[in-house]
């Protein structure tokens, strides 16, 4: 079902949506066929939103031709599939949903919860009266609302701190787009995922090895940390290695774990990437405080798995089985072998 | 426990269990994970039962003393725990009269020295007194104020499910636990399918916790009139009208209401000091909230006690009670016969079955209708006397 009649403006500012398949379909193009000198400006796109992506964490938001605009996200996920790298593929998506956010942000309001329904699937309901002096503009299921908000760590998305009636809970339109972004950044990495690369001519594979070494050598850091840890640890390694701010607690968390399993000050502190000197100074007094190097000199315990699921900071699976504490965390296959 | 009371409690457990429908048979029986404690022998647990049949035959084979079911359905149940196959999980919640720090409990409960067998009234010591033994057994016993607080709780949070959550009342189960709270189910909702995480958030909502003031709209940097504005008023859903009900109701001494809420709150939120008035949100949040035991919701590889069985401390039935005003917690879930029996009582508070009111009792022999006998013998307070 169309919801609304989308312009090629439209499309190149969420390239993401099926109209885009269609659209590029409808002009008959192949992979190989992007190298020709006429597309040079698709490819040359292509790039410049990859590797600012990768450099900045974001994607400029101004294009001058729309067909260029669109045409070149699918050849930008073509080149980074190609890089077959995990943390490119992350740091990648999320800049694109960033960029959409930012697109959303200054929409004219209307297109957003239609927007969100074609994305989450989920119609946002318009508040009753009564709401708008909280901002409170929509709402939408209780368990859609809960499954989401899980991810993000900040105290106005724990429910005890929303406004829920009858089991809705009652959202802001810039959270609808908080929402909205989260979701695009998972729909594009598991695209990134689940699709097949694609053979390259000379010409592209040397582009992909550009963004490669383009990108930050976050990698060769985190190489260190090799090894299974538990969801918990993961998470908040994932987070810090694409950027993405890491709530107080992952960070407590995820350096305990690290000293406990013999990682030293200096490798925990390598892993935060690229802060300028002050911030570095502050990273490293907390690291060194957890480890017991200064402040009360008694180093922290690794937390509990229910202390850590009460501060919202467990993302369990399987593997996890009934362990107390992350530290007895085994990757099941290690145990089997 | 003798041999003799071992034998007695068995039997009256294997009576109840032969009765037909003694216990309510739980849908879908084969995704569930059962397990079971035998009088005399271990927890079994990462049991796979096809049907009823199988179900009755266990209870009528083994009579435990206590059967458990898990609240979850698994691709296998009775694999080890990470290669069940965890599928999707009915909701639980636990209330235990234990977690309310009730005043009573200082009057009823009792605590054992170990090492000199010294026994004392109230909450438990950290070491004993006399001998200085860290080794002190506790007894949480229960009384009708117990009772009538943790079904203060059940009625709290049942409002929360049906008002905030918008589950129906058809889904909800109410149960007495068989001890000393009650247990609620909710089954075949969509909050099935939530994981761990999202519970967590269901059940810090219940009980209030992470409930943060600046959220309410309260500040200390904001301008009075922009700050009043944000307040929550009467009537508002979720905790901002629970915040502003209980404020409605609290009486500050001294002081006269002028009747709106808002400028109430911001007022003693000026006046006080913020250890004050955090205060007085932490008793709004026991007033409104229910105390739920957090663990239980959150732990989705828990096994639960059956509807309808046995608890093995009291010889008390986990029973229905979707009809909580009209439900006797004393009288309702005593299933156990009143034929005779003599037990000698090592000492015991009061208790209070089928509207009979018995003990306390201190070292002396008694000749107690069974379930009496039951209760005590469940709760090692007294052992059968051969006649
Ligand atoms: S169960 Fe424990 S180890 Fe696993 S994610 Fe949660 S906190 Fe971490
Ligand atoms: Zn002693
Ligand atoms: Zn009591």
């Amino acid at each position: 079902m169309k919801l609304v009649e989308l312009g090629t403006e439209d499309l190149a500012r969420y390239p993401f949506l099926d109209e885009t398949g269609e659209y590029i379909r409808g002009l008959d193009l192949s992979v190989e066929e992007i190298t020709r000198a006429e597309y040079h400006e698709v490819l040359e796109r292509a790039k410049s939103r990859v590797i600012d992506a990768l450099k900045k964490g974001t994607i400029a938001c101004e294009f001058y031709n729309r067909e260029i605009e669109i045409l070149s996200f699918p050849v930008a996920l073509v080149l980074i599939k190609a890089t077959k790298i995990e943390h490119i593929i992350s740091r990648y998506a999320l800049a694109e949903a960033k960029r959409v956010e930012t697109f959303l942000l200054k929409e004219k309001r209307p297109i957003i919860p239609i927007m969100f329904e074609r994305v989450l699937n989920i119609e946002p309901i318009k508040a009753r009266d009564g709401f708008d002096r909280l901002h409170l503009e929509y709402k939408i299921p209780l368990v859609d609302f809960l499954k989401r908000a899980v991810q993000f760590h900040t105290t106005s998305w724990r429910l005890v701190n929303r406004v829920i009636e009858e089991g809705f809970v009652l959202v802001t339109t810039t959270e609808l787009v908080r929402l909205l972004r989260e979701e695009i950044y998972e729909m594009i990495r598991s695209r990134l995922k689940s699709s097949s690369v694609i053979k390259l001519d000379q010409r592209l594979r040397d582009t992909v090895d550009e963004i490669i070494r383009a990108a930050p050598p976050i990698p060769a850091k985190f190489g260190i940390f090799s090894g299974e840890y538990p969801p918990c640890v993961t998470k908040a390694l994932e987070l810090l290695e694409t950027g993405q701010n890491v709530p107080h607690y992952g960070r407590f968390l995820m350096t305990a774990f690290l000293l406990h399993a013999g990682k030293s000050v200096d490798n925990i502190i390598d892993l935060y990437p690229g802060v300028p000197d002050f911030k570095e100074r502050v990273t490293r007094y907390q690291v060194e405080h957890i480890a017991g190097l200064r402040g009360g000199r008694t180093a922290y315990s690794v937390p509990s798995c229910n202390t850590i699921l009460s501060n919202n900071f467990c993302f369990r699976n399987h593997n996890c089985g009934t362990i107390k504490n992350p530290l007895q965390f085994r990757r099941r296959t290690k145990k089997n072998s | 426990m003798s041999e003799e009371s071992l034998n007695v409690l068995k039997r009256a457990f294997r009576e109840y269990y032969f009765q037909r429908d003694a216990i309510e048979i739980p849908t879908r029986i084969e995704e569930r994970e059962f397990g079971y404690l035998p009088f005399g022998g271990f927890m079994t647990r990462h049991l796979k039962l096809k049907n009823k049949g199988e179900l009755t035959a266990l209870l009528v084979r083994e009579s435990p003393r206590g059967v458990y079911a898990s609240c979850s359905y698994y691709e296998d149940p009775s694999l080890p725990m990470t290669e069940k196959g965890w599928k999707s999980g009915d909701l639980a919640f636990d209330i235990d009269c234990d977690d309310l720090e009730m005043e009573c409990k200082k009057d009823h409960d009792r605590w054992t020295c170990k090492g000199c067998l010294l026994v004392g009234r109230g909450i438990r010591p950290a070491r004993c007194p006399s001998c200085a033994n860290t080794k002190i057994l506790t007894l949480n016993w229960s009384c009708k104020l117990c009772l009538d607080a943790s079904k203060d709780e059940i009625i709290k949070l049942k409002e929360i499910l049906l008002k905030d959550f918008g589950m129906t009342r058809g889904k909800i189960s109410t149960f007495f636990s068989g001890n000393k709270g009650y247990h609620l189910t909710v089954e075949n909702s969509e909050f099935d399918a939530l994981d761990q995480r999202g519970r967590g958030e269901l059940a810090n909502y219940i009980s209030g916790k992470g409930l943060d003031i600046a959220k309410l709209g309260l500040s200390k940097n904001a301008d009075y009139n922009n700050m009043v504005s944000r307040l929550p008023v009467l009537g508002e859903p979720g905790w901002r009208g629970k915040i502003a009900s209980f404020f409605d109701d609290y009486e500050f001494e001294g002081e006269r209401d002028d009747g709106d809420i808002k400028s109430k709150i911001a007022n003693y939120y000026g006046k006080l000091s913020p250890k004050k008035f955090g205060a007085i949100i932490d008793l709004a949040i026991r007033s409104r909230g229910a105390k739920i035991d957090s663990v239980v919701t959150i732990d989705i590889h828990r096994i639960f006690r059956l509807a309808g069985s046995l608890h093995e401390k009291t010889g008390l039935s986990k029973k229905r009670c979707d009809d909580l005003n009209s439900f006797d917690p004393t009288t309702d879930p005593v299933e156990i016969k009143d034929e005779p029996i003599k037990v000698r009582v090592s000492m015991s508070p009061p208790f209070t079955l089928r509207e009979r009111t018995y003990g306390p009792y201190k070292s002396e022999e008694v000749i107690l209708p069974l379930h009496a006998g039951v209760y005590l013998m469940g709760n090692n307070l007294a052992q059968a006397v051969n006649s």
